[in-house]
């Protein structure tokens, strides 16, 4: 019977497998079958428990095996069997590799001590690598990509190839909580543990800064400038807080250079495009931009959907997709918030010791979420003019004067590229004026920005205004 | 095969291996021996699929083959010989044969073509240490270890270096023992945790010799070579916690005793320990008094008074009697000093005038 379903097995596999990529769990498991079929039952238990594939690359399937005794035999005793099997099911196999898996040869043991009364040494969790700073929590597997960070994740797996010769540097912005921090760490630890002798160092601007500020009191610059210029692949996070700050930037300045003539991978994020980082000198901002630069969106919201299932898969907590669906689409952008969210109805789920229903996350919603940004013109005018200090009707009005100006068309310009309103419509609320008007502010405004300094903090200032 | 070997070297060599054959273990082959006879040595394999060993013996072959036998058989066998020096074994189509001048044996070999590789560490880069400080590393901080613990890194022992001192380490989170030892040469490495279970073997395996050890790494894994022999251990990945940062810098109550003395003292305790193995340890510089209490209400209770020079605060504070006592055994000086530094803090354990070894003890919560 067994050999007839194995049979039955091989025969569907062969004949299916240019149409359909089998999963990976489908697959191996019709291997273990002819396995099972050709080998003692003994050999079998011993050598193939706790074996798995993790995944297939061009043709190369990756067997994940308990520990290196399995890989050494599997390896000289069974691989042809193995490969052959795998052939004959998936035809486009050519080649298989095995790794140990170091947490399946974790045994979990059933001993576990139970010592009543006596306190635990209060031994801090292993979160973060001293030696290199990364958190290990970051990797590659954990990172949920969606159309809005797909290329930002390309960048980074080209880096990972050929860390220091393809985008170097690799520059990564986007808003808080876009997953920055996660895609740049995860570069780190890849390549940690890949490639061990790297020296791999992730550091936030703070801690440079204070690094540096140390080094000039303490006169040991030389040690400061020693530590940071061994590193194969050095990863600096908020690189905006070193607007203003001078001596940082020169320091910065001289590692980059050092780092970049040797080939050294370096790494940057930050919240904005390197040219409108205020503060920064220009020699710094060219070289920040000179390799590539990514932006990371706001997730859309199948990415969204995407990630509070990760999550909620990782926190052990069930959603219905309605539920997942009503919050992707009430949480918008910010992925932290999505986390939280999740964290919260972890919890609330856990207090009330049954599933939440739609009513209790909408409550949860309409209590914790902040109501999405509208905005009202007026509101834009009067901030606008509060802040250049002219009277508020003079924008509606049809005076030329240079003072009203400027302000006029730079209300146009943020109402056209952060509140996406129509150029009619800009026309007509302010006072009735063609759309042309509007059109030709909004492209004087976007000239003048690549230019003017003062112009792009005003902006900032206002934008930041707007928000609040 | 046929050979021909001197009886101490090659029960040597068995009883080497046969402390790691696997015992319970699904495949027959894996109680076996691997017995690999050529170039006039004699390679005897052994593994249980965590650890892996082989023990070279030089014999007269005078005709090379492989065979497998099982395990506990030909060592009691051989151990059993008394008389005779020389032993010769052949085999014949299934069966070993194993001739003395007194005795004439046979013994059913197992299939060898079942038995498991041993994993060979490459040896370029390896690190070396005599095999006394090794054994005497691990065995100083052993039993601090987890037995069975979800965390593996947790039931392994740490070894690391700093400067010319190896740290043996180890902690199973309510205890923790560390002991450094100096060394000559410089490792290649930065960290090892070798699982308990695995290190225990390694000190049976090794104790009281007095050859050097190379140590090998590669991931996942680890070697060591000495005198023909070839052990293989499959090492943790993992990171042991930053132990240091929880060691009180400032003690507010400090005791130091006879270790004799303490020892006693506790043995009569332990008579009278609950069922939580509690003991209370009530130090009063103010009235020159470290007394030790244990109660047990179905037994009775006892209270001693150890002789012993104090300083700082009164303190009273609970303890698990095992825990406490478990140090002493690597403690070498006569005297100890214990450390307190509040209620809810480790309790530090060191040998007078010895820097190379500490303890840290957690208390139990006060009922």
């Amino acid at each position: 019977m067994a050999v007839l379903q194995a049979f039955y097995l091989a025969f569907k596999g062969y004949t299916v497998s240019n149409k359909i990529q089998m999963d990976y769990k489908q697959l191996w498991q019709k291997v273990l079958v002819e396995m099972e079929l050709g080998i003692s039952n003994a050999n079998f238990t011993t050598w193939f428990k706790d074996t798995r594939i993790v995944k297939e690359d061009g043709g190369v399937i990756v067997l994940s095996v308990p520990n290196a005794f399995v890989k050494e035999w599997l390896l000289t005793k069974y691989h042809n069997m193995i490969l052959r099997s795998l052939r004959n099911l998936e035809s486009s196999v050519h080649a298989v590799e095995y790794v140990v898996n170091k947490e399946e040869s974790r045994r979990r043991d059933d001993r576990v001590q139970k010592e009543v009364g006596t306190k635990e040494l209060p031994l801090p969790e292993v979160e973060v690598n001293k030696d290199d700073n990364l958190n290990p929590r970051y990797t590659f597997e954990s990172f949920v990509i969606g159309p809005f960070n797909e290329l930002a994740h390309a960048a980074a797996q080209a880096v990972i190839k050929k860390p220091g010769i393809m985008y170097n540097p690799l520059f990564i912005y986007g808003s808080t909580g876009h997953g920055k921090t996660h895609l740049i760490q995860a570069i780190g630890n890849h390549v940690k543990a890949t490639t061990p002798s790297k020296k791999v160092y992730y550091m936030t601007s703070e801690q440079f800064g204070q690094d540096c500020m140390n080094a000039l009191q303490n006169q040991k610059m030389n040690v400061f400038k020693e530590k940071y210029r061994k590193y194969d692949v050095l990863i600096v996070d908020d690189i905006q807080f070193f607007s203003d700050k001078q001596k940082f930037q020169e320091e910065l300045f001289h590692l980059f250079n050092t780092l970049y003539d040797n080939n050294r991978q370096i790494i940057f994020s930050s919240d904005k495009h390197p040219h409108f980082i205020t503060g920064l000198e220009d020699r710094l901002k060219s070289r920040l931009a000179a390799g590539m630069t990514v932006d990371i969106p706001a997730p859309d919201k199948e990415s969204r959907i995407a990630i509070i299932s990760a999550k909620a898969v990782q926190q052990g907590i069930v959603l219905s997709p309605e539920i997942i669906d009503y919050l992707a689409h009430s949480i918008n952008g910010n992925i932290r918030e999505l986390e939280g969210a999740v964290n919260s109805l972890l919890c609330q789920a856990e207090l009330k010791g049954k599933e939440l229903s739609m009513v209790d996350v909408r409550n949860y919603i309409k209590n914790n979420i902040k109501p999405k940004k509208t905005v009202a013109v007026k509101d834009v005018v009067r901030i606008i003019a509060d802040f250049f200090n002219i009277k508020e009707e003079s924008i509606y009005e049809k005076t030329r004067h240079k003072e009203v100006i400027r302000p006029r068309q730079i209300i146009m310009y943020i109402l056209r590229e952060d509140f996406n309103i129509s150029y009619p419509a800009i026309g007509q609320k302010l006072g009735g004026r063609d759309h042309t008007t509007v059109i030709h502010s909004c492209e004087k405004i976007k000239t003048d920005l690549k230019q003017d300094q003062n112009l792009l903090e005003e902006i900032n200032q206002i934008r930041g205004l707007i928000t609040v | 095969m046929k050979i021909e070997a001197i009886k101490e070297q090659l029960e040597e060599a068995l009883i080497k291996a046969d402390k790691i054959v696997g015992r319970n273990a699904s495949l027959p082959v894996l109680s076996g021996f691997y017995l690999d006879a050529k170039d006039n040595i004699l390679t005897v394999k052994a593994t249980n699929l965590d650890l892996g060993i082989s023990v070279s013996v030089p014999v007269k072959v005078t005709e090379p083959g492989i065979v497998v036998v099982p395990a506990h058989i030909i060592t009691s066998f051989v151990s059993s010989l008394s008389t005779d020096r020389n032993i010769t074994l052949s085999t014949k189509s299934q069966v070993l044969d194993i001739k003395t001048k007194a005795t004439k044996t046979s013994i059913k070999t197992l299939p060898s073509e079942d038995f498991p590789l041993i994993p060979e560490i490459k040896e370029d880069n390896h690190f070396s240490i005599p095999a006394r400080d090794l054994v005497f590393g691990i065995r100083s901080v052993i039993y601090s270890a987890a037995v069975g613990s979800i965390k593996p890194e947790l039931s392994s022992i740490s070894i690391t270096h700093e400067g010319e001192f190896l740290t043996f380490a180890a902690t199973d989170s309510f205890r923790l023992a560390e002991k450094n030892i100096k060394i000559k040469k410089v490792p290649h490495f930065k960290q090892i945790l070798i699982p308990q279970k695995n290190a225990l073997e390694i000190i049976k395996i090794f104790d009281r010799g007095e050859e050097e050890i190379s140590i090998s790494i590669e991931e996942h894994q680890m070697a060591l070579r000495s005198n023909g022999i070839y052990l293989t251990s499959r090492i943790i990945e993992g990171n042991f916690p930053d132990y240091r940062q929880i060691i009180p810098k400032e003690s507010t109550t400090s005791a130091v005793v006879l270790k004799q003395d303490l020892i006693n003292s506790l043995k009569t305790s332990l008579i009278f320990s609950d069922s939580f193995n509690q003991l209370s340890l009530r130090v009063s510089p103010k009235d020159k008094r470290f007394e030790i209490e244990s109660k047990n209400s179905t037994v009775g209770e006892s209270v001693q008074n150890v002789e012993s020079v104090l300083e700082g605060e009164d303190i009273s504070i609970n303890v698990n009697h095992r825990y406490f006592t478990d140090c002493f055994q690597s403690i070498t000086t006569d005297s100890i000093s214990l450390s307190f530094s509040g209620q809810a803090k480790p309790i530090i354990i060191k040998g007078v005038g010895d820097t190379s070894f500490l303890y840290l003890v957690m208390p139990m919560n006060q009922s």
